[in-house]
């Protein structure tokens, strides 16, 4: 018995040291310009802010990842984004199980204060989240979102809650 | 034991501050940890 509570001891010991290292670049990164990989970053603050007329999001397909900031709270993290006619709309899965509503809180945080900023090839553009809960449009979007990634998100998925779509719409 | 647990408390503060302090290096845990997690959800 006092070999298996020793080697249990060891075990947990070592294993300090790799939860120790993913803790400390967790946090470090929490204090960064933007997101890294998938730790959350700290606010986007480097990059020139984009004013005048509204892009043409069309170049978002040929962009695998973007990085999105809440204004409230001021966190930043790596994510998905499609267009469908004109539009760029981010999304989130995983939303009707227990992990995903712990893993990913940022979709609750935007349906309270849309204020988001988003960063594309070091430009930042100010945009609103406005989540879509239903509607033909979203034919169009998870079409687009199945085109782009290895993504099974369809309409019914959306409309049934268990995936999050906002459009980032302009801010006024 | 004793001198195992020292070691272990002197692993993670080394550890602590290679990562804080280090350039790439949290990017590299990052990395890994991404490979893990990634493959956990596969």
């Amino acid at each position: 018995m006092e070999i298996v509570k020793r080697t249990l001891i060891v075990v947990l010991c070592l294993l300090l040291i790799p939860v120790a290292a993913v803790s400390t670049a967790a946090v470090k990164q929490r204090f960064a310009d933007g997101p890294n990989r998938v730790f959350s970053g700290g606010p986007l603050e480097s990059g020139d802010l984009h004013s005048g007329p509204e892009p043409d999001w069309r170049f978002v397909s040929d962009i695998e990842t973007i990085e999105m900031q809440l204004l409230d709270p001021p966190r930043s993290r790596r994510i998905w984004t499609a267009e469908f006619d004109g539009k760029i709309y981010v999304w989130s899965g995983y939303m009707r199980t227990a992990v995903g509503r712990l893993w990913k809180r940022w979709p609750v945080q935007a349906e309270r204060d849309g204020r988001a900023v988003i960063r594309i090839n070091g430009t930042r553009y100010e945009r609103q989240l406005v989540r879509i809960t239903s509607g033909e449009v979203l034919d169009g979007i998870t079409a687009a979102i199945s085109s782009k990634y290895p993504s099974q998100t369809t309409r019914a998925a959306v409309e049934a809650g268990e995936a999050w779509v906002f459009e980032a719409a302009p801010r006024n | 034991m004793k001198i195992f647990y020292q070691c272990i408390a002197v692993a993670v503060v080394v550890t602590v501050l290679a990562v804080a302090f280090v350039p790439s290096a949290s990017d590299w845990v990052e990395q890994v940890f991404q490979q893990y997690v990634g493959r956990a959800a596969r």
